[in-house]
């Protein structure tokens, strides 16, 4: 915990220019699915952090470059992605996933068992 | 009567805009005008284009190579459900990078890391800088 936040200190001190991330938000009968660009971020330089309802994505993103070669045109560099968000209620927070692949983040925020919709049966006598 | 002040009046904004110009970082001045953003780097034998193109497999993008430039074409699909916010850019794209030298067509390679693309293009051998020795009597 405490070394997460050293190393959260640590890339805002490089005072790399921060982003936010293009981020879709899409409602399935599971739950919530949050999808996030974050070309460039590597899974040891991805941070989610999760405080009461306020979930937290940061992540860092260096860009390749060539030793020893000219830039010649350039239109994206190091950067920070960062964003939150407040989840509701109805999110399950004990399950919440995330999975980075081919930078896209996809989080998983399944819906509490109680906020399902669910049938009633009625009795008629 | 009615004085038209426009080009004038545009003058403070356009002052404004030009100092924030001045601002921004030079190098990375035309993030985000055209998608998928691409880095060109050159060195003596080789070309290096990266593009960030997030959520694609290699598969799925078609880079094309004619005419001394390269093409990268693809769609980004839409994902299905109720949207609450979307903001990533989905549908076809293309961009046409010109390279202004000779490339060894069979050497270029291609792959994709972290949402990023990297293309490895090799200038082809009349392209490279050369030493000329010259004899002297």
């Amino acid at each position: 915990m405490s070394n997460e936040k050293k190393e959260l200190k640590k890339t805002q001190e490089q005072g790399l220019p921060r982003y936010s991330p293009s981020t879709d938000i899409i409602e399935r009968e599971d739950g919530f699915h949050i999808y996030m660009d974050m070309p460039g971020v590597q899974k040891d330089e991805l941070y989610i952090d999760l405080n009461d309802n306020e979930l937290t994505v940061r992540g860092v993103s260096r860009t390749k470059r060539p030793e020893k070669a000219n830039n010649v045109h350039m239109e994206f560099g190091d950067g920070e992605y960062a964003r939150s968000f407040t989840i509701s209620d109805v999110v399950d927070q004990e399950n919440i996933k995330a999975a980075l692949d081919n930078g896209v983040l996809e989080l998983t925020l399944p819906k509490a068992e109680r906020a399902k919709p669910r049938k009633i049966e009625i009795q008629a006598e | 009567m009615v004085i038209d002040f426009s080009t004038f009046y545009d003058f403070p904004r356009q002052l404004d805009r030009m100092l924030d110009e001045m601002w921004k970082p030079s190098m990375i001045s035309q993030r985000r005008q055209s998608y998928p953003p691409v880095n060109i780097h050159e060195d003596e034998t080789n070309i290096y284009v990266y593009s960030e193109i997030p959520g694609m497999n290699i598969d799925d993008i078609d880079l094309t190579l004619s005419d001394g430039s390269l093409q990268i074409k693809g769609k980004r699909e839409v994902a299905k459900g109720n949207f609450y916010r979307q903001e990533r850019p989905t549908g076809l794209f293309q961009r046409v990078i010109n390279l202004n030298v000779p490339v060894d067509v069979d050497k270029v390679k291609a792959r994709m890391k972290d949402g990023v693309l990297d293309v490895v293009l090799p200038k082809s051998e009349e392209a490279k800088p050369k030493k000329i020795s010259i004899e002297a009597e």
